[in-house]
Parts: C-alpha cells; structure tokens; sequence
C-alpha cells in the first residue's frame, strides 16, 4: 500500500508542494530535449535521403566542436574559427561520400550502418590524435553568447534560467524552421526527398546521388556544430559528449526515422519526461540514474502500440 | 603538435642511450610500468598526473643516473580508465614488472588477487580497496599515504571542526562517480552517519551522465543538503563544479576528495568557484625538486608536459610524489637486500618498510609538499593525513592546519571489511610465507 | 589439386547433404581441431592463452550466439553484451548460492536466465522491425546494466559492485580464480566451445534452421507457406540469448576473474557484432574467423612500433589504434561486405577449379 503510495500519489504531491521546482526540472528537460532532438535530426535527415542509419553523429558533434575550439586556440579569432570549421566539416562530408559511401551503394543497410560505427571509431582516434583527450572549455563568450542568467520567482520560489540554454533553444527553433524551408521550399531540398522516397526514380530524372549525399552529410554537420556549440556551453567539450548520441536513438524510435517534425517532438518529450521520471520516481524510489534507460524503455512501450513510430511513415509490407 | 611529443621522446631514446655509455651505470634496469589513461573521458585529469610520474623517474634517470646507479624503465599502457584493457596492460606487463600501478579503483580490485600468485605489489597511492591498508590480509597492496576511508573521514572531521556529534541532524550527500572508485567511501560515511546522527544521501553519477548532472543537482537541490562531498573523476568534476556554481550551492559547503582538486576543472569556473575545497596529501608549491625537475626533463626537453606552466598545479606534484613514494621504496629493497636490481618480492619488502620522515623529505628537495608517513607490516597505508586545499579563484591553496584522519574508528571497520574479502574470496592465502619484519 | 574434387561421388541423398561433401572440407577440420586440442596447449606461453586463445574462443562463441539470431534469423540485436551480463551474474549467483554445484551444471543453467530475459524482449520484435528493434535492443542493454549496477543482491552486497570469481575445483583440477592454470581453463573453454558449435550447426542444418532462414529472407512470405512467425522468433532469441549467456558466463570466469557492470556495456555489444559482420553473417565459420581477426588486429598493431624501432608516445599509439581499427572495419565492408567466410568460400572455390580458370 506505502509503495503504491509511493510510486502513484507522492510524486504529484511533491509537484504541487513545490511548483517553482517543478518548473525548473521541466526546464531542464526542455533544454536537454531540445539538444537530443538536434542530434536526431542529424540522423533523420541522412536516413531520408539515403536509408543510411548514421551512427557517428554523435561524434560528429564532438569532432565539430572540438575543431572550433582547436583552432581557437591555435589563434584564429572566434568569427573565423566558425566558417573555417564549416569548411572542415565539408570535407569531412565529401570524404566519408568519396570513400565509404560511394563504394557501398546499394550494400544491405546493416553494412552501411556498420560503416558509420567504423567511422565514429576513426574518428574518435584522429580527433584524440589532433585535439588531445583533454577536457575543453567551449568558446561561449568568444562566439557572443550570453553566459548570464534570469532568475525567476513564481510561487515564492526561484527558477534559473541560464541565458546560454535560452540561446541554445533559439538556435534550434531557428535551424530547425530554416531546415524545413529548405527541404520544403528549395529545389535541393526537394531533390533529397525525391531521393529519400525512391532512388532508382529521383536518379533517373537527373538528381545527382553524389551531390546530394554530401549536400546531406554536410547540413548533417552544421547541425552537431551547433550541437556541439550549445552543449558543449553547457558541459564542456570532450570525447565523453559522445555518449549523447545514445539518447538521439529513442527519439527516432519514438519519432519516426524519417520524420524531421517527430525529431523535434520525441526529442521534447523524451528531455521532459525523462527528467520527471529521475527526479519524481528514479530518485527516491530505484537509487538514480534511470536516465540511461528511461528514454529507450518509453519508446519501446509505444512503439508497441505504433511499430514506426509517432510521426513514421507507415510500413506496407508486400510479398 | 604530435609530431613534437614523438621526437621529444626520440631525444629521451637519445639521451637515454648517452646515459647509458657512462661507464658507472651498470646494464641493470628496473622496470616500472604504468596503466595509464591518456585517452577517454577521464584523460583530463589523467595526463598532469601521469607527466608528474614519468617526469620525476626521468629526472632521477637524468641526474643520478637512476636510483644507486640502476636505471629505472619507466613504461605506460594506455588502460583508457578502462577495468578491462588495464587487465590486460596488467597481464603484459607483469613479466618482467616489479611493480603494478593500476591507476583505478576498478583495475586494482580486479588485479588484486592475481598479484598473490604473481607475486607483484600493487602500489595505489590515494586510491584504491581502502581495507587494503590491512597488510596481514593484503600482502601484496600498498596504498600509501592515505587512503579513502581517511579521507572521508578527514572530510568530515574537517567540517565539523574536529567533533563530528555537530554534524548531527545535518544531511550530508555524497556526489559520486558509480564506479568501483566513487563507492568506496560509501562503508566508512554510512557507518559515521550511524554513529554520529547525521544523514547520509549518495547521489550516483553514471559514467555517461558525468557532462550532464543536471538530474543530480536537481536533487541537490531539492533535498537541500547542509555539505555536498565530491568523489569524482575525469570529465564528472568539471561538471559538478559547473552544475553547482549555475544551481547557486554554496561553495564553501562542496568538499572535494584529492582527485576532485585539479587546477584545470576549476579553471573552467573561474572566480565563480571561489571557497571550493578539496583534501589533498600534497599541497602545491614551488619546492626544490621542481628546479631539479624543470633542469633535467622540462628544460632537456623530455617532458610530455605541453606547457612547462603546469608544474604548479596539485596533478603534477602529486605524480612527482606518487614516483617519490615507489623510488624510496625501491631505495629500501636495495639496502636491505644489497642488491642493485630489486626484484618484485624485494620491493614488496620495501614497500613495507618505507618511512618518510621529515628529514628523509627535505633529503629529496620534498619538504613541506607531502606528508610524513611510515608504513608497516599491519599498516600499508602509512595514514600520512592531508591538508584541505581551497580554490582562490586562480589557483588551490593550502586552508588548513595538518588533519589526521579517525584512525580508532575506521580501523575495525578496516579488519572487519578486510576479514570479509578474504572470506568471499577463500582460499585466499595467508602472509605465513611472508614474515613480518627482517 | 589439393582441394580436387573429382573422384568422391555421391550415391544417396543421405551422403548428397552430409554436412561436408567435399572430403578435404573434413580433413582441414580435423587438422584446426588437432592444431587447437593438441599443438597450442603444448606450444602456447601463458600470455598467448590469456591474451588471444581463450578470448578468441570466447568471442567466437558470443558471436555465434548473435549470428543465429541475426545472421540466420534476420533480427538485428545491438543488446548482445546484456545478454552476456545476465549469464554471467546468474552464474555467479548459481556458484554463490550452491557453492557445491559443479561448475559445469551452474555454466548451463546460467545459460537458461539469459536464454529467459532475452526472450522478455525479443517480444517486440513480433510487432518491430529492422532498425526500431535494433534500437529496441539497446532498451535491453541499457536496462541490464543499469540493474546490473543497482540491485547490489547481485553482486553479493559487495563494496566494489564488482562480481569477484572464486576458486573451483573440478575433477581435481582448479578451474576458475587466480590459481587456475590457464591451461586447463583453456581446455575447459575450448571443450565447451566445441560442444556449442556442434550442437549449433546442427540445429540451423535442421528444421529450426531452416525457419529461421524463411523468416529472415521474407517474414511475410514464410508465415504465408505456415512457418508460426512467434514461434521462429522467439526461438531464435531463446537460442541466441542462451549460447550468448554462456559465453558471459565463460568470459567472467574463464577469462577475467572479475567484472563489474560497465564490462556489459554497449562497447562490447558492438564488438560482437562486429565479429559476426566480419566474419559473415548467417555463416558459422566466420564467427572463428572474425574474432581472430579482432582479438588479433590490436596485438599486431601494438607491435609495429616496435618492430620498426620507434618509440612512440603511449596516447598516440592508443589513438592511431583506434583509428586504424575504425578504416579497417571500413575497408573490410567495402572489399568484402559479406564477411571473411565468403572471402574463403571464394578461394575454396578457386582451390577446387585449379589450375583452370572460370
């Protein structure tokens, strides 16, 4: 009885007796939901346009961030450390299209999906052999990101707002609105859907494989450096970022994997409701760290109900 | 970048190879392998004190020509803070290892009872099985000066100013790493908070959450502890340190054990991170060794330091310690012995009968930067004490008298804890073939 | 003109679909059986048992137990080194709760834990396919090791979190713990590992293998010709999770002595997978094949520095590790992306045809 108590009544007892708290906790996973639906995203746009479940952008992110604060420190001012990492995050797309894609057309998916975990492992090597395995400070303040915070005080109580995650939402409400116009709006854009949707069709009519594919893993870097930026504000920048590119992964179950509006949402949801789980139910009643699970756990119990997810395109199956 | 670390250690070959034609150093040689971690998360605060190790040997190899004219083979295996690859740098090592330097609480646990049948001392200094200061059970385990249990209980005894009956009704929450390492406290503070009447809140920090303990300091914040104490490694006390200055925790109350106290998690923080301590068996400074130091490897340029700088901070001088520790314990073994190239059962010998006095430390340039301390055969701790180091802003400094920790009240603890791995890990061998004394 | 095939003729069905038709298939064989029963125990240095034998024989094992769930059975499961876990801390369980129980009964049973929870969640997949139940494993691997870290009834309430292997004695011969002599161990793996293979390729040649094969080319298809898709499935997981446990169960005590939760975390789930990709899915040679080459790729890379007389730096060498190991794993899928077994099936192919070409 003291349990079920415990695991149905005491929870939303605490939420009310302490809403400024609730609030804050919810903020926070706003905050991470926003940035695991960035790294979704990453993923949802190169699984459309080319079925390819890219594993290594989650170490993309850290690569990205780790150049631009690398060649901060070699000297380049912050303005120019942007568009110089762009630059290398172009390269980094044309070789992984030049050298592991192109070969693998047409392989099975597992394949492909393997070769993206020997991409990661690459790159985690030649990122420590470059940058060095030591934890780095994100140029936040270089980059013109405010580093201040608003201190709220609804119900008595206070809720911190730090300015750094209210850029980090921005951000990703920009990209994320910018991204859709382009893939609506511009002819490219459009050429990677046709692509995502048929590509023996979007071929024949003239859209270039190649290009696209770059095009893609190219957009696929700017969104982990802006990952990279916001995040790494937040925490730092090291090689242990990488594990984040595990939480992306039940936002696509839960969002569909070829989804960019379910990337956003499942991203959402999953950082908010995570964060209720750990600190209303994980905490006080299975010592912690429920974080790790929760999220893959949720998506399994709804994909149960929705096997392509919430916002996935629905799975005809023909013999 | 790289292509410097690699030549530098072709001129180390070199400079080696010009020691080695001097006709007084004999072909003999000791070797001292490392599981070090200069990759993965925990590398951050791996590197300074692994330099510190490396940098010390190579400057007694430099200057004196090794340890009584034996050179001393400083070797790493890079283990990635990982339980297993340092299980395996453990098994290629030991062949011709006289001693093993696992680096992690992880890796000693698991390397412990082979080191019984292989016959290599662990030496763990400051980390560690804090039972392992049981030397009637533990023969082959050294964790010099202090170990865990002390510094919890130095911790708390500095907190509530020497009585810990203050303490009482406070709630006191322990942010750790969930690994081996950060759970080792967890016996020795639970049994205080019986004891003393406080209340005792672990609060885990997964492996992948260490950049992201928003969920923990939420906790922190709803449970309002009166102290918040740190075991934390690698990327988490970076974190922690950012998390509690933007959740507003006072730092006065947030108290660091020694591996929580590096100069560059805190440089991240600033000014904001002004009244954060940490216990430490080493306080930084600017001692004689260093000049000696500086001469012969960062000057000679065969350090792997990237900015000679980094000798002021606690990591780096601690790893000049750590080194300090083994070599006497080698010196030992070789008087004893009268022999040049101990062996491992020799500087298990030594090990044991180390004593690091005053004098012996202001013999090596070292006075003032660590504790005095003595080990013995029921003692392999030595149990030096510490001092609580405070971050000013820019640097950690020393904020205390000389603390001991409550030896009369973790030692039965000790025994019983001790008495219980032996038991669990039967047939475990008894140290009958390894009598006490001479 | 060693491997000629003229001259051995098949006169029934029976001796048509013997399980090597070609005589000389069986003759190698045997010559890798006595090279592993008789040659290395008499030749291997204690290092070479530690530190490539036995993990070779382990990991082929563990990758068998993936290769039939996805190799034969087309469910791809990123979950492996959970599964691993729960054999292994069932076993311990076993041994610690009956401390009299010969080791080789706890080993089997523990077995059936593992063979239990994976079919907990190879649920799912009776509704999720590809990609979302490759994610849906990782639920599976993510909650085990977080449980494997939290309920200290586990581990015994030990301080580390650790599971500590004791001494076992078998037969007069310790088995397991610090004083076991890595030869026995290596025997005692490798006698296991034989009996799994076995009975492993036995059973994917029979019925069940055949239904997981239909399932995996074409589940709509193979539940149209009356193949009851559940029962192909959770089989596999069944089976899979059962040789998958045992081969935790052998990794923690034949191999490590000791384990803490973070060994079953999702590295070694990769690796697994890596073995039974590069080996060959759906293929029981590979297994061996791909696990020789993981186990050995980093050894001879450690190597090479020193060979060449350099001295390189600890870190750099690590990193250049891990990088060589990542375009490796790139360069084998693309030169052969289905794995080492059709890279030999290939040169049989061309040993049998010699000296003529196509």
């Amino acid at each position: 009885m003291e349990t079920l108590y415990k695991i149905f009544i005491d929870p939303f007892v605490q939420m009310a007796a302490a809403p400024d708290f609730l609030l804050q906790v919810l903020w926070e996973g706003l905050v991470s939901g926003v940035l695991y639906a960035l790294i979704a995203l990453g993923f949802v746009l190169i699984f459309k346009s080319s079925r390819i479940f890219n594993f290594a952008q989650g170490i993309m992110v850290v690569f990205a961030a780790l150049t631009l604060v690398g060649l901060y420190e070699a000297g380049l001012p912050a303005w120019a450390a942007v568009p110089v990492t762009l630059g290398v995050m172009y390269l980094l797309a044309m070789t992984v299209e030049r050298v592991v894609l192109r070969p693998l057309v047409n392989q099975p998916d597992i394949v492909l999906f393997m070769a993206t975990i020997g991409i990661t492992l690459f790159l985690i090597g030649f990122g420590e052999f470059v940058f060095g395995g030591e934890n780095k400070i994100m140029i936040t303040e270089q980059l013109g990101i405010p580093t201040g915070a608003f201190e709220l005080e609804p119900f008595g109580g206070f809720v911190l707002i730090e300015q750094k995650d209210l850029t980090a939402v921005g951000m990703a409400i920009v990209l994320v609105v910018g991204l859709l116009i382009f893939l609506n709006k511009s002819s490219m854009g459009r050429a990677i859907r046709a692509l995502g949707d048929d590509h023996q069709a979007a071929l024949s009519v003239g859209i270039s494989l190649s290009t696209i594919w770059v095009l893609v893993w190219f957009i696929a870097g700017v969104i982990a450096l802006v990952t990279g930026i916001v995040w790494g504000a937040r925490a730092g920048v090291s090689f242990a970022l990488e594990v984040i590119a595990y939480k992306a992964l039940p936002v696509l179950m839960l969002g569909g994997l070829e989804s960019v509006s379910g990337a956003i949402i499942g991203g959402i949801a999953i950082g908010l409701l995570e964060k209720l789980f750990e600190i209303y139910w994980g905490q006080p009643l299975l010592g912690g760290n429920t974080e790790t699970w929760f999220a893959f756990i949720f998506a399994l119990i709804v994909l149960l109900f929705r096997p392509q997810g919430l916002f996935g395109e629905r799975i005809i199956e023909r013999v | 970048m790289k292509m410097n670390g690699i030549s530098k250690t072709l001129a180390a070959g070199i400079a080696g190879a010009v020691l080695l034609a001097v006709p007084l150093a004999a072909a003999e040689e000791i070797y001292v392998p490392n599981l070090s971690y200069r990759t993965g998360p925990f590398a951050a605060t791996g590197i300074p004190l692994m330099n510190g190790q490396r940098d010390y040997i190579e400057m007694l190899n430099a200057r004196d020509g090794g340890v009584n004219g034996v050179k001393i083979v400083y070797d790493e295996c890079e283990t990635g803070y990982n339980t297993n690859k340092g299980v395996e740098c453990y098994e290629k090592t030991k062949g011709k290892a006289i001693v093993t330097q696992p680096w992690s609480t992880g890796i000693t646990l698991q390397v412990l009872p082979r080191t019984n049948v292989d016959k290599i001392p662990i030496l763990a200094p400051g980390y560690g099985f804090s039972p392992m200061s049981d030397g009637d059970v533990f023969a082959w385990a050294y964790n010099p000066p202090s170990s865990y249990w002390d510094a919890a209980s130095m911790i708390l005894n500095h907190i509530s100013d020497g009585d810990l009956d203050k303490l009482k009704g406070q709630k006191i929450a322990l942010l750790h790493l969930d690994h081996p390492y950060g759970k080792e406290p967890i016996p020795l503070i639970e049994a205080m908070a019986e004891k003393h009447g406080f209340t005792f809140l672990p609060i885990p920090v997964g492996l992948k959450e260490m950049q992201n303990q928003s969920a923990q300091w939420l906790q922190v914040r709803r449970e309002k502890p009166d102290y918040v104490v740190m075991w934390g490694w690698g990327a988490m006390n970076a974190g922690a340190i950012t998390e509690a200055v933007k959740t507003r925790f006072p730092m006065d109350k947030f108290v660091g054990v020694w591996w929580s106290g590096y100069d560059g998690d805190l440089k991240a923080v600033g000014d904001k991170g002004k009244g954060y301590r940490s216990i430490s068996w080493n306080v930084p400074g600017d001692y004689p060794v260093l000049a000696d130091v500086k001469k012969h490897v960062v000057d000679a340029g065969n350090s792997l330091l990237e900015n000679a700088d980094d000798m002021n901070t606690v990591f780096y001088q601690r790893g000049l310690v750590i080194s300090m520790i083994l070599v006497e314990g080698i010196k030992e073994a070789q008087e004893h012995f009268d022999t040049k190239a101990v062996t491992a059962e020799q500087l298990r010998w030594g090990l044991e009968n180390l004593n690091i006095d005053e004098a012996r430390l202001e013999a090596l340039g070292m006075a003032g930067m660590t504790a005095p301390f003595a080990t013995a055969c029921d003692n392999h701790t030595g149990h030096g004490g510490g001092w609580m180091l405070e971050w000013d802003g820019t640097q950690f400094v020393k904020a205390s008298e000389h603390i001991m920790p409550d030896r009369a009240a973790i030692e039965p603890l000790e025994k019983a804890k001790a008495e219980e791995y032996a038991k669990n890990n039967a047939p475990w061998p008894d140290r009958s073939a390894l009598p006490c004394g001479n | 003109m060693l491997y000629r095939t003229a001259g051995q003729f098949k006169t029934s069905y029976q001796s048509d679909q013997a399980l090597f038709p070609v005589r000389q298939d069986a003759f190698l064989l045997i010559f890798f059986l006595l090279l592993a029963y008789v040659v290395f125990p008499l030749t291997a240095s204690e290092f070479t048992f530690k530190a490539l034998l036995v993990p070779v024989l382990i990991y082929s094992l563990a990758s068998l137990g993936l290769n039939i769930l996805t190799g034969y059975a087309g469910q791809l499961s990123l979950g492996t080194a959970g599964f691993m876990g729960v054999g292994a801390y069932a076993c311990y369980k076993i041994t610690t709760i009956f401390p009299e129980l010969n080791f080789v009964i706890a080993l089997a049973l523990s077995g059936f834990f593992s063979a239990a929870i994976g079919v907990a969640f190879g649920l799912p997949s009776l509704r999720i396919k590809g990609f979302y139940l490759a994610i849906a494993t990782l639920a599976a691997q993510f909650f085990l090791v977080w449980l494997f870290e939290k309920w200290s009834w586990l581990y015994n309430d030990n301080a580390s979190g650790a599971i500590e292997v004791r001494t076992m004695d078998m037969f007069g011969l310790t088995v397991t713990g610090p004083t076991a002599s890595p030869v026995v161990q290596y025997y005692f793996v490798l006698v296991a590992v034989t009996v799994v293979f076995w009975l492993s390729i036995n059973l994917t040649r029979g019925r069940y293998g055949r239904m997981w094969k239909a399932v995996r080319d074409m589940d709509i298809a193979a539940e149209l010709v009356g193949i009851n898709l559940m029962r192909a499935k959770l089989t596999a997981f069944a089976v899979s999770s059962y040789i998958v446990g045992i081969a935790g169960a052998l990794m923690v005590f034949l191999w490590k002595g000791a384990a803490e939760p973070n060994l079953f975390d999702i590295p070694l789930s990769f690796q697994i997978l890596f073995i039974a990709i590069i080996g060959g899915l759906g293929s029981i040679l590979g297994n061996f094949l791909g696990a020789i080459l993981i186990v050995a790729l980093p050894v001879i890379i450690n190597l090479i520095p020193g060979m060449l007389g350099l001295s390189v730096n600890v870190a750099t060498l690590e990193h250049i590790n891990v990088m060589i190991i990542g375009a490796l794993i790139v360069t084998f899928l693309i030169v052969e992306p289905h794995g080492l077994a059709r890279f030999w099936a290939v040169i049989r192919e061309k040993l049998v045809i010699w000296p003529f070409p196509h």
